[in-house]
């Protein structure tokens, strides 16, 4: 380790995976990772395709016991918490740890359906007037208000793609989460589309710890401050992004930012 | 902006109880829904066990061990010259009753089926020296009787049934008459045999209609069938077809085939072609499907190496689409054998007590059978109509078995 | 000559016919090939053969195929010259009466005539039998002979007789595919035939919105006004097949298809669905008995027991119960497949946000799926209100305009079995009532259907 480099295990991190195993049925895809994620900061997950980024963040918030094959190992807390334990609600760490996929998946349901489909099932609204509020907030943060103000109870299905994943975004801000997980938010988008999200991330950071999976390493130098490099379902290396990037300690993480493969 | 909210306290009371209470309507949810499978699967049990516990009893028969003693009764018959003509001539039935008067005791033409004179018969034909000595022959008992026996009678067959157990002649046997006859006027005496054929015979028919003209429609609308308005009211009718009430067919056959084409009524020949006009989609349907799984590889393989459009169905498509053909034909010859209704229109509900010849003599099918004896009002006709609804739903079991067999041993993924 | 052996014969000649031609053929192309063009061939031998045989076969079937419509009038046309004809009786029923017995003498169908006048008849009848017998047959070989001698001549080793077979397979595949088309003209013909001639006895609104039904009365001559008021059939095949049916049918198969694609094991599910599949292969009649035996007495006795007036042993709700779950499994495979058509990222998108497993399927799967559930419970409908032997045997025949549920009604599909079977006249409105009814039930099933597949398709094409 290399003296310009910053030590990145905090002391309250607001999760934290230690050595997290994970296997589909015999095949291990993720092989020990440890890693510290906090609220400050956006985490980015890079890596070439397959080797296991998507499944490490879907352990985070347990979307992984909806594939039957699937089985983790390891420790993942939230603050503090074993998020494995028996005692952990499923149902209360999702709400906690949000979730945005790749491909926009609002329900076919009106945009204000959307929005108020978490408060609704977590009881987060007092009534009409307190969903109403929860909406225009959760569109405003997701900078989609002004665009769909007038036409809340068209279907979420007829907004633009890069509409439908800020909608998505706002579907996940509307329970207030802690912590937001995005895997790959921007490939089905246009650039323009991807612009608005990336801006969208700055604005968001700070209120929610950010973790976002993207296979395009500028996007990951532009929205990021703290990059993590997995490589054949391992963690190869962790830092700040700009070290990484311009840094790189391992001879995996240079090649593959050089471009050798992917 | 409006004011800033809190982060939800996961922790208070409130929200740990009114997650419980989400997790209580997740699990009732899950219940419902094994209950929902759970009533279907039992309604398919009970109604199986029911027919099971009624229809087995029509498997087999009461019979009474009848003394005879040949010598005494009032019995014409040279020994030596057992002829049909002779024995149809013997006035057997009024022998019998007078043998069972003397043997039993009481009513005795309430005690033995009006066919029992039939057993005597054939045990005379079958050894004619038994006229020269005294023999026990198990004759079948009267409906009453066997009912009394097997379940539950009138309390005057009841009675009667606790004296013949006294003297020891009652005993229960298999009733071959049961799978050899045909309809009849008395439980005791009626078979499905007649009716059986009359399924078979309607079957066959079908099958030659509906197969050759399925595949071919199948192969033309897959294969060869330009996009063109005519074509689409092809599959348009197809699909109507496949969705139409069997009645209507049965309306159909009733006003074409036998009224304005005059052919012979209540026969298998218009059961089959009825049923044929039925089927055919569900083959044109399953076939369709056969086909258009063949890979275009295999098409263009062949038309690669110069073979002609009609060959390369013919001896490519075809073979590989064969299994899920068979398939599709034999689920819907299943169906087809279930059918009552069309075939009720067309005049199959006749009382045949002989079985049909061939495709034009008058016939009736299992489940028309089915249905005429659930009409009867002896209460003999119940364990025989459960009985033929087993028969009948042991052979659509076997078609169906064998159907899936082959979609197993045959599917392919390419 | 009789037709078996004909027809035989004629296959023996078509054999004869493939296998001489295809020896031609292989003979002259072998030749042809030692000349060394390429194209001096064009098809294999057994085209050829083929081309032949069916020359050979194809017209002088259709010889026998019309021979067969138009000689019994030509036999009939000759017996009746017969100077022994002379006595027969003049109505046209008895006469044809004795010419149909003598015909079954003839034939060998009947050992004796009942009439004299039958048994005079016999010997010219036999007479006339064969000689138009003999003399198709000859111009049936006749015409083979002359097909395939035609065609045996043009067998030359360029000859393109593959093209020429394959053209006529392709005919056949297209008629065979026009059938269809026919059937279904065949339906709506004899439906509308039938159902015009009853509308010129009965005015069609008083049928279509008559509130009494009793043709019995009609046919006893009571005349036809307000005797086919169709509104209580049609309320009973609503109530029986629409309303209690599918309050059977709707949850049941819903629930199922929900917890086999969402809860269960794979275990459970394999077995589970082919014996919930099994419900639907139960053949009808099996249905009806098992309502009307077992089924209707018990809601019978239950309806007395708590005290319901006008329960009957044959009532609506039996039939309508065991019709339910004949549907079960209808119902539940549309269910299935509509949910299984809603992407895995809409349940994913549900689940992330922190719902249960139900919430996600009331709230998410049930709703997006819910245009292809609509579109399989109309066609359960459409099967439901078309199913006949159910409601014969457990329904009844009362024409009673009740909602109770206990009481007896009687649908479309009784009713037109109840006046097509027994005696009938064929022209009385009585049974031509059963074609009107039918003419209805055809257009409603088809509407739902249409109606249904349409409203699936949407739906298929929005997730694709
Ligand atoms: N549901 C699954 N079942 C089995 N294997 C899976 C499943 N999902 C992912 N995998 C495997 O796990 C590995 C990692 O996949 P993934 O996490 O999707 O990679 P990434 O997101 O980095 O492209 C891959 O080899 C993939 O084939
Ligand atoms: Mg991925």
């Amino acid at each position: 380790m290399t003296q310009e480099q910053t030590d990145l295990t905090i002391a309250n991190p607001k999760m934290s995976a230690r050595d997290v195993k994970v296997f589909y049925g015999p095949k291990q895809a993720i092989k020990g990772v440890s890693i510290d994620v906090d609220m400050d900061h956006v985490t980015a997950f890079i890596g070439p395709s397959g080797c296991g980024k998507s499944t490490f963040l879907r352990t985070l918030n347990r979307m992984n016991d909806t594939v039957a094959s699937a089985r983790v190992e390891g420790e993942i807390t939230l603050d503090g918490e074993n998020i494995y334990a028996p005692t952990m609600d499923v149902v209360q760490l999702r709400a906690r740890v949000g979730m945005v996929f790749q491909k926009p998946n609002p329900f076919p349901k009106s945009i204000y359906e959307n929005i108020a489909y978490g408060p609704r099932i977590h009881g987060l609204a007092a009534g009409k007037a307190d969903m109403d509020v929860i909406v225009e907030k959760s569109l405003r943060r997701a900078g989609l208000w002004d665009e769909v103000k007038d036409r809340l109870n068209d279907s979420g299905t007829a907004l633009s793609g890069g509409q439908q994943q800020r909608l998505c975004i706002g579907r996940a801000i509307a329970v207030e989460p802690e912590v937001i997980l995005m895997d790959e938010p921007c490939s089905a988008l246009d650039p323009i589309a991807t612009a608005k999200i990336e801006e969208l991330i700055h604005e968001l950071r700070g209120r929610y710890g950010i973790v976002i999976v993207t296979h395009n390493m500028q996007q990951a130098a532009r929205v990021s401050q703290r990059t993590a490099f997995f490589h054949l379902g391992e963690l190869v290396e962790y830092g700040v992004t700009s070290d990484i990037f311009t840094n790189p300690r391992q001879e995996r993480t240079k090649d593959y930012i050089t471009g050798r493969y992917g | 902006m409006t004011a800033q909210r809190l982060p939800t306290d996961w922790k208070s009371d409130a929200m740990r109880k009114r997650i419980a209470r989400r997790y209580g309507a997740e699990r009732r949810f899950k219940l419902a829904g094994l209950a929902a499978v759970a009533l279907s699967a039992a309604f398919l049990a009970f109604l199986l066990f029911t027919m099971m516990g009624n229809g087995l009893r029509g498997f087999t028969r009461t019979e009474i061990a009848l003394t005879v003693d040949f010598p005494a009764s009032p019995l014409l018959l040279d020994p030596n010259a057992i002829t049909d003509e002779a024995l149809a001539n013997a006035n057997l039935p009024m022998v019998t009753g007078e043998v069972a008067k003397k043997a039993l005791g009481g009513d005795a033409d309430a005690l033995l089926s009006p066919t029992a004179w039939i057993s005597i018969r054939d045990a005379i034909k079958a050894d004619p020296k038994i006229l020269s000595r005294t023999e026990t022959i198990r004759v079948p008992a009267s409906t009453a009787i066997d009912l009394a026996a097997k379940s539950k009678g009138s309390p005057e067959a009841e009675a009667e049934v606790a004296r013949l157990k006294q003297q020891g002649v009652l005993s229960t046997g298999i009733n071959w008459n049961f799978l050899t006859a045909s309809d009849g006027t008395d439980p005791t005496q009626v078979g499905i045999w007649g009716a059986f054929k009359g399924s078979l015979l309607t079957m066959l028919v079908t099958l030659l209609l509906s197969f050759p003209v399925g595949v071919a429609t199948a192969l033309y609308l897959e294969e060869y069938a330009p996009k063109a308005w005519w074509t689409d009211i092809i599959e348009v009718s197809i699909n109507n077809l496949a969705a139409v009430p069997s009645i209507i067919f049965g309306l159909l056959g009733l006003s074409i085939f036998l009224n304005f084409l005059h052919l012979p009524r209540s026969a298998a020949l218009i059961g089959g072609m009825t049923l044929a006009l039925m089927t055919m989609p569900v083959i044109v349907i399953a076939g369709r499907n056969a086909i258009k799984a063949v890979p275009p590889s295999i098409r263009d393989a062949a038309l690669g190496i110069g073979a002609s459009p009609v060959q390369v169905v013919f001896q490519h498509v075809l073979p590989l689409a064969l299994p899920g053909i068979l398939t599709g034909t034999i689920i819907g010859m299943a169906r087809a054998l279930g059918e009552t209704a069309p075939l009720l229109m067309i005049g199959m509900r006749a009382f045949i007590a002989t079985p049909p010849g061939g495709i034009t003599d008058p016939a009736t099918v299992l489940p028309v059978q089915i249905f005429l004896w659930s009409d009867e009002v002896s209460k003999g006709f119940v364990e025989k109509t459960s009985a033929a609804i087993i028969v009948l739903l042991v052979f659509l079991l076997a078609m169906n078995g064998l159907a899936i067999y082959l979609r197993n041993k045959f599917e392919t993924r390419w | 000559m009789t037709g078996p052996a004909i027809l035989l014969l004629l296959a023996g000649l078509g054999a004869i016919a493939w296998v001489s031609a295809r020896a031609r053929a292989l003979r002259l192309q072998t030749v042809a090939r030692a000349t060394g063009r390429r194209d001096a061939v064009h098809s294999l031998p057994g085209y050829h053969g083929w081309y032949v045989a069916l020359w050979t076969l194809i017209p002088a079937g259709l010889f026998l195929a019309v021979w067969a419509n138009v000689s019994p009038g030509l036999v009939t046309q000759a017996v009746l010259a017969d100077p022994a004809a002379q006595s027969l009786p003049l109505d046209a029923f008895s006469r044809s009466a004795v010419l149909g017995e003598a015909r079954a003498i003839a034939t060998g169908l009947q050992s004796g005539a009942f009439n004299p006048a039958s048994q005079a008849l016999v010997e010219p009848y036999s007479a006339a039998l064969n000689t138009y017998g003999v003399a198709g047959a000859v111009l049936a070989l006749i015409l083979a002979f002359a097909g395939g001698a035609y065609a045996f001549t043009r067998v030359r080793p360029d000859f393109r007789a593959r093209t020429r077979v394959e053209r006529l397979v392709m005919a056949t595949l297209l008629v065979a595919s026009l059938l269809a088309i026919v059937t279904t003209l065949g339906i709506v013909a004899s439906l509308l035939w039938e159902s015009f001639r009853f509308f010129s006895m009965v005015n069609p609104i008083d049928f279509l919105f008559g509130l009494k039904w009793s043709p019995q009365s009609a046919a006893m001559g009571y005349g036809n006004d307000d005797a086919f008021g169709a509104v209580p059939l049609f309320w009973g095949t609503i109530f029986i097949g629409a309303i209690i049916a599918m309050i059977v049918a709707i949850p049941l198969g819903l629930m199922s298809a929900v917890y086999l694609t969402q809860y269960a094991s794979s275990t459970v599910r394999k077995w589970m669905k082919p014996i919930l599949e099994v419900l639907a292969g139960v053949p009808t009649v099996v249905y009806g008995y098992f309502a009307a035996l077992t089924v209707a007495p018990a809601l019978r006795d239950l309806a007395v027991s708590v005290g319901i007036h006008g329960a009957s042993s044959e009532s609506a709700l039996a039939a309508g119960l065991v019709m339910g779950v004949m549907i079960i499994p209808f119902v539940s495979s549309m269910a299935d497949d509509s949910i299984a058509a809603v992407p895995q990222s809409m349940r994913d998108g549900s689940l992330a946000m922190g719902a249960t497993t139900s919430e996600t399927i009331t709230r998410v799967l049930i709703p997006a799926a819910l245009p292809g559930v609509v579109g399989g419970v109309l066609l359960a409908v459409s099967r439901a209100i078309g199913e006949t032997m159910i409601v014969v045997m457990a329904a009844g025949l009362a024409a009673n305009m009740t909602a109770n549920p206990f009481a007896s009604v009687t649908t479309v599909t009784t009713q037109i079995v109840q006046l097509l079977t027994g005696d009938q006249e064929f022209d009385s409105a009585k049974t031509l009532a059963a074609f009107a009814l039918g003419l209805v039930l055809f257009i409603v099933t088809l509407l739902l259907n249409i109606v249904a597949l349409r409203v699936v398709k949407k739906y298929r094409e929005a997730y694709e």
